[in-house]
Formats: C-alpha cells, structure tokens, sequence
C-alpha cells in the first residue's frame, strides 16, 4: 500500500517536472510575443527586482559580517586572519551570494509571482484576457520569467557587495585586520572568471530561471480555489529551494 | 451597415488592421449568428451536450436557461473557443470555431464581448485602463482618442465619474458595469453574458437590465444571457431557451414559455423540487446501503 | 501614466545599481585590480626550491608590488626550477646583481618574489637573467617540508620506476607526488611492506623528461603544511651516473614525526641548517 503510494508520489512528482518542462517551451514560444509588452516587463522588474532590494541588501550586510567574524575566530587559530578577506570573497562569490539570494528571491518574489497569477486565474483575469484576445502567456507570465531572469544576477550583485562590505566591516572595522591585507590577499586569490562570473553570473542566471519558472508553472496550473493558491505558494517555495541546491551542486560541479 | 459608419473614425486613425466583420462578407439578417449544430461535449465521464442544436439569431437578445449544471457557461466557452466540443460544431459568424488557428481565435475574440460572472476585471489597473485595455492591445490609438473612446464607453455604463477607482474600490454591481463598458469597448458584434443578475441588489440589477436593452436596441449588437432569473429575463431577452439533460427541452418567447406544457418547463419555471430533473442524485439501493438486509420484505 | 514612468524610473535605477556593484565586485575585488596597466618586461631567473610560489603570484621591491610571476618551469636535466618575472616597465631601474628571493607572507599566506637592489650601474633588460636567487628565508628551509604541495606532474611523456626503501612512511599513499626542488615531477606508484627487511618499499613513477637524476640523489618523505598530505622530495646528489627504470636509491629519510619537528624547532630557538633541508644557495 505504502509502495504504491510511493510510485505515485513519484510519478506525480515526474510528471510535474515534465508539465515545466513543457511550461518552459509555451513561454519561450511566446517571448517574441512578449517583447510588445516591454512596460509589463519592465513594471514585473520593478516588483520582482527593485522591491527585492532591501531584504537582499539587508540579508547581504549580515551574511558577510557573520562570516567574517567566523572566520576571525577560525583563521586566527592559524594565525592567518588576513586570509579572511580571501575566504569571505570566495564563499560569498561561489555559494552564499548566488544560493541566499535565489533562496530569498525565491521567497520574497517566487511566492508573490505565484500567488499573484493564481489568483488572476481564480478571478478568470486570465480567462478575460483570452476573451480580449490577449495571449495570457506572452502578457502575464512571460515578462515575470524575464523580469526574473534579469533581476537575479543583479539582485545576486548587490547581494555580494554587501556581503563583502559587511566581512570588511567586521573584519577589518572592528577586529582590526589590517585593511590593506585585507584586499591585497582578496586581490590576489579572488579570479574574475573562476569565481565572480561563475557565480555571479552563471549560477545566479540558472537560479534566477528556474525559480521564475516554478513561480509562474505553479501558479499558472493552479486550481483556482483559494486552498489552490495557497497550496501552489507553498510548493513554489518547497520546489524552488530543492532545485536551486540540487542545481547548484550540479553548475558547481561543471563549473569548476 | 452602420458598424463601420459608425467606427470609421477609428479605423482611418489607427495603421494596424481594426477588428471588424468583413463589410463584403454578404450576410442576411435571416442567417443566425451563431448556430450549433450536433453539439456533443463529455467531461470526465459526464455528457454535458448531447447533440445539442441552437441558433441565435442576429440583432436580437436571447436567453439560455437551464437548471444548474446543465453546462450553460460551458456553451458560452463553445462559443467563443475557449473549449472544443467532442463531436458537432459551432459556427459564429459563419467560421466554424473548431477549426480556427489560435490566431483566427483571436481575431474573431476581438469582435466579441465577454461578460464573466465575477467581472474579471484587471486587479493591477484602475477602471480607465480596465477599460482602456483591449484599445491598448489591439490598436495604436493615440493617447487623447483612447481618453475620448474610454470615457464615451464609461458614460454609456454611468460610471465616467469612477474611472480613477480602483476595481477592489468598485461595489459588485459597478464592477460588472465596468467591465460590460470594457466588453463593449470595440463595440462588438455580439456580447455574451454569463450570469450578468448573479448577487445584484435590485437596483443594479436593473441598472443591468437596461444597459443590455440600451445596447442591443441601439448598437444593434447580438446578444447571448446565461441566466437562472425569469422575471428579469421577461424584460429583457426576445427568445429563450430552455437547456436540459444536454439538450434544448424548450424555447420560444420569454413571456409565454413558462406555460408550454412540457413537464421540463413546469418544473423549472414552478420550481417544483422533484420532477424531470430528480430530487436524488441517482444512488444505489436505499434500504441497501444503510446495510439492512434485502430478503426482509 | 506618471504610475508608469516611476516604475520605469525605479526599476532603470535598479539595474544601474546592480550592474555597478557587478562591476565593481569583478574589477576591484578579483586579480583583474592587480593587473599591470602599463606595458611590461620579462626576466629570467632560478631557484632550487620554488615551494609553493604559483604562477601571477606579485613580485615586490620593498614590499611594493612590481610585477608578477609569469611563469615557472623545470628545467629537464636540472635540478633547478626556471621563473619567469614579468615586470612593469615604469620599475626599469633594477640593477642587475639584485637578489630575488621567494617570501611567504604570513604562515598560511601565499609565496612572492622580492626583489633586493644590488649596487650595479647596469639596470636589467627584457629577456636577462637576475644571477642570484634565494630560494626561501631560513624559516621556511625548515618549515619547507612542510609546505609545498602542488599538483602531481602528469606522465604524458611516460615514466620510469625508481625504488626507494623506508623506515617509517607515515602516511603516504600511492598516488602522491614526487618533487625535485619543489616541482612535481611523478608519482608514488606503490607503498608496500618487505616482510624480509621489515621495511616499506616504496616504488617511485619518475617523469621520462627528468631522466638526469643522479644515482646518489636521496629520497625523502615529506608533509606539505601542517594538516597536508605526504609526499616524495627526491634530492640531487652529484654521481656522473643517472637514475635508469628498476635502479633503487640508496640514501633515503623517513618521514618526520611532527612532534620530532616541532620539538626540534622549540629546542633549537632559530632554525638553521641542522633540521638537513635545503637553505639558502646563491648561484
């Protein structure tokens, strides 16, 4: 019985990643489309991108004060404190900046992505639209996919300037590394192609596509019920933070 | 005809193609506008239509009635290619709606009007853009003639004085009179209504009422109402027609219907609860599933 | 419409902020910022021991950066490694009997090259050869064993066998590097007990390109860093004979216990030549 339960969970889960799959295709289809909406996409960014700012420049700042007084406190073990600077560069640039902030984004846009076009199909906003003869995919949820798209590398940006701020601030300001050190060993160690555009930019595309992808595939296939919304958020979340870690081993293995 | 009379302005105004029925298409007022023909539809195992056969003739308002499940909102979708049926087709206009390209679809969309039960307007903008919408979409009007065309449309509903509210600042029956100005934006050739009295205070509704007389007597615009409301349809529609079991089980005039005779009218139209349409939702034995045994009697 | 032109106006400014603090991150915070400006000049020099400089590691005069390490390379046939500085050409005034020396900065940091003005009139050119070179501070030619890691040569050349024979291999495993002066020149193929002469016979996989070791050079078993894993460091002796596939080598020194190590360094205060290593060799 439990067996059986299992399969099912299973080929549900299967068939859920191949219906965004397909979901991928019908919004790629309608970019072109989508490309007359240019102020949908633009005002998607606003909400997706530039209202996301404060909890990424705020998670940002404390991310890299934590790590760089962990790291104080390790690294002065080996009498290498002047490492930290190094070593908060590199796990921000690598890891947390691209992982946190698709984890936040995630959060604070996935979710509100999805509820937002669930709730326009529970209204039938969607249906109206078909009935305008206004493609729903090209006008509703294609430029929240790119507004996703391009907002998470830059979201991703800030979030590591910040983070390498806060380290400093930490580091430097109050644990007295000396500050030259500090950035002379960043400097030295840090690789603009191996760690800056691998993560920043690569990992934080790939993340920024898949978590807008979830978004709009669940709220998009919602029932339209309240429960339905509600049901749909959770899982953008749930499915969101899965995909990015499993992604992210997988781009950390090819991009290294 | 006096659509493009009446629309020439816009046409000479805007450089994309404008939504409009083809003026050399010969059509006679006798030649129904929508027509149905062997209309049969199964969802999930239920047969909604069973070789359905309707017309709705140009010009004229008509009503489907039907007890509640009977897929009234579902012939709408019909209609407008929203759903294809299994078997039958549905010709609007003369096009068979079933063998369009989603951008036949849109096109023949743009010349129809959809009135959704719960309004469905547009929750990110105000009452204006509502409006404005379709316009924006379709044409490339210039700001001061979307304004003027909007405003016309608004003070046709009575609402020109709302059009900085927002939808969620708009009372049900307001909502449905915007979004009625929004679906008579590009003044169609035909509106459908579904369930337009739904939750209306009396006032409304015949706020309601009179708007889709004004409408259908004045811009001549064909007009189809899914409604359960008889007293409200005996103002309003010229034929009404009476949909059960996947069928039309009656029609003719609104005023006169109710008295056809037919066991289906009486029941709907009286109200009786028991009837052609059974009280029970059909179940097995009665006696059988409290668990008392059968051999007793 | 004003609702519109704000969004746009924020949403403008928000990609101008974060496509600034992307440009920012790459340019001032990664080796992009240590990039020379201005043209440069190549000089040659050699080391016995690069440890664990690497390739783009700064050179400095005085501590101030003046170019970096361009490349670094094993001679075949010599036991010396071959450094390549790239230097800026605004520093055109080094004389040319300075000392270049390789520095560690800090015990975990990484390895430099700092130059020491000579007294020459004659200033060094593109393509010369600085003549003296230390390899590594006396710290270091203690600590040297410690550190040094580096990746195993690869044997696209083939490679030839060579045995050595220990007391105590601590934890080397095959597959671990062999070095000659600090570069990687093959691997540990096998790590085997001799149940004759109870000792560890340990069967080095030598690079065909380094086939001018001599046969008295010596082996030993070394740590790189202080929770590093073990490696071979193979020490040049001064037989005209070379090593050749199956030779055994004679002269061989187990691994240090680090407690041996650290207890030698707090006894002797300042390291100096008595720990064996290699220390300073001007050439």
């Amino acid at each position: 019985m439990s067996a059986q339960t299992q399969r099912n969970m299973v080929t549900e889960a299967l068939a859920q990643i191949g219906q965004c799959g397909l979901f991928l295709l019908t919004i790629l289809k309608a970019v072109p489309g989508s490309f007359r909406y240019v102020r949908e996409t633009v005002r998607q960014l606003w909400f997706v991108g530039a209202m996301s700012l404060t909890i990424i420049m705020t998670c940002g700042l404390f991310v890299g004060m934590v790590l760089g007084l962990q790291l104080y406190y390790v690294l002065s073990i080996f009498g290498g404190t002047a490492a930290s600077g190094t070593v908060v560069a590199i796990a921000i640039y690598r890891e947390l900046g691209p992982v946190v902030t698709a984890l936040l984004f995630a959060g604070r846009a996935g979710t509100s992505i999805t509820a937002e076009i669930g709730l326009m199909r529970a209204t039938d906003q969607i249906a109206a639209m078909e009935m305008m003869a206004v493609d729903p995919i090209a006008y509703v949820v294609a430029p929240r996919f790119l507004a996703g798209l391009i907002a998470m590398p830059l979201l991703c940006s800030v979030f590591c300037a910040l983070g390498i701020f806060g380290g400093h601030l930490v580091g430097v300001t109050w644990l007295g590394i000396d500050n030259g050190t500090f950035w002379s060993n960043m400097t030295a160690n840090v690789d603009v192609w191996k760690d800056v555009v691998n993560g920043i930019v690569y990992k934080s595309v790939a993340f920024g596509a898949v978590v807008s992808l979830i978004a709009v595939f669940q709220g998009y296939t919602t029932p339209p019920t309240s429960e339905g919304v509600a049901y749909a958020t959770t899982r953008t979340v749930v499915a969101s933070s899965i995909a990015i870690l499993a992604l992210d081993f997988v781009l950390t293995a090819f991009l290294m | 005809m006096a659509r493009e009379a009446r629309f020439g302005y816009l046409v000479l105004l805007s450089s994309r193609p404008f939504p409009m029925t083809d003026p050399l298409r010969p059509t006679t007022d006798a030649e129904p506008l929508v027509s149905v023909r062997g209309l049969t539809t199964v969802l999930s195992g239920k047969t909604i239509f069973d070789a359905l056969d309707m017309d709705i003739p140009r010009g004229r308002i008509t009503a489907i009635m039907g007890p509640s499940g009977t897929g009234k909102t579902t012939l709408l979708k019909h209609i407008t290619g929203q759903m294809a049926g299994d078997a039958g087709q549905v010709l609007v206009d003369g096009q068979d709606v079933g063998e369009l390209s989603r951008s036949q679809l849109f096109k023949l969309r743009e010349q129809i009007g959809y009135l959704f039960q719960n309004s469905a307007l547009l929750t990110d903008f105000d009452v204006f853009e509502n409006v404005a919408f379709p316009l924006r979409q379709h044409t490339d009007l210039s700001e001061e003639l979307i304004r003027n065309v909007v405003l016309l449309k608004l003070q046709a509903v009575g609402l020109r004085g709302a059009a900085a509210l927002m939808p969620s600042e708009l009372s049900g029956g307001m909502a449905r009179r915007v979004a009625l100005a929004r679906a008579i934006v590009f003044d169609p050739m035909l509106i459908l209504y579904d369930e337009p009295f739904v939750g209306l205070d009396p006032i409304a509704l015949n706020q309601v009422l009179k708007l889709i007389r004004t409408l259908n007597d004045t811009l001549g615009i064909t007009s189809v109402l899914v409604a359960h409301e008889l007293d409200a349809i005996k103002q309003v529609a010229d034929h009404v027609y009476l949909i059960a079991n996947g069928k039309v089980v009656a029609q003719g005039d609104p005023k006169t219907i109710a008295d056809d005779g037919s066991p289906w009218t009486r029941q709907f139209f009286g109200g009786e609860a028991d009837g052609p349409v059974p009280f029970q939702y059909p179940a097995g034995d009665y006696a059988q599933s409290l668990g008392f045994p059968r051999s007793q009697a | 419409m004003t609702q519109r032109k704000s969004y746009a106006v924020g949403t403008g400014l928000f990609i101008v902020l974060g496509f600034a603090a992307l440009a920012y991150l790459a340019t001032q915070t990664t080796s992009v910022a240590n990039v020379s400006q201005g043209p440069s000049y190549d000089v040659t020099t050699q080391f016995a021991n690069v440890g664990q400089l690497k390739e783009r590691a700064p050179v400095k005069v005085a501590g101030v950066r003046v170019g970096q390490v361009e490349s670094i390379s094993l001679e075949p046939g010599k036991e010396v490694a071959d450094v390549t500085l790239s230097i800026d050409r605004k520093y055109g005034q080094i004389p040319v009997d300075s000392v270049a020396t390789i520095y560690t900065s800090g015990l975990l940091g990484d390895q430099y090259v700092g130059l020491q003005y000579g007294t020459a009139k004659q200033y060094v050119k593109d393509g010369s050869r600085l003549a003296l070179s230390k390899s590594t501070e006396p710290l270091e030619a203690m600590l040297g064993k410690f550190f040094g890691a580096g990746a195993a040569a690869d044997d696209l050349g083939g490679t030839y066998a060579v045995k050595a024979r220990f007391t105590n291999v601590g934890a080397l495993s095959p597959g671990a590097p062999v070095k000659m002066a600090g570069v990687a020149i093959g691997s540990v193929k096998s790590v085997q007990a001799d149940p004759v002469k109870l000792d560890a016979l340990v069967t080095l996989s030598i690079d065909k390109k380094y086939d001018q070791i001599p046969d008295d050079s010596s082996a030993a078993v070394f740590t790189s860093g202080l929770i590093g894993s073990q490696y071979v460091a193979i020490q040049p002796g001064g037989s005209p004979d070379m090593l050749k596939d199956g030779d055994e080598m004679i002269l061989t020194q187990s691994a240090m216990q680090l407690e041996d190590l650290i207890g030698k360094f707090l006894v002797n205060g300042s390291p100096g030549d008595k720990s064996g290593g290699k220390s300073s060799d001007a050439k």
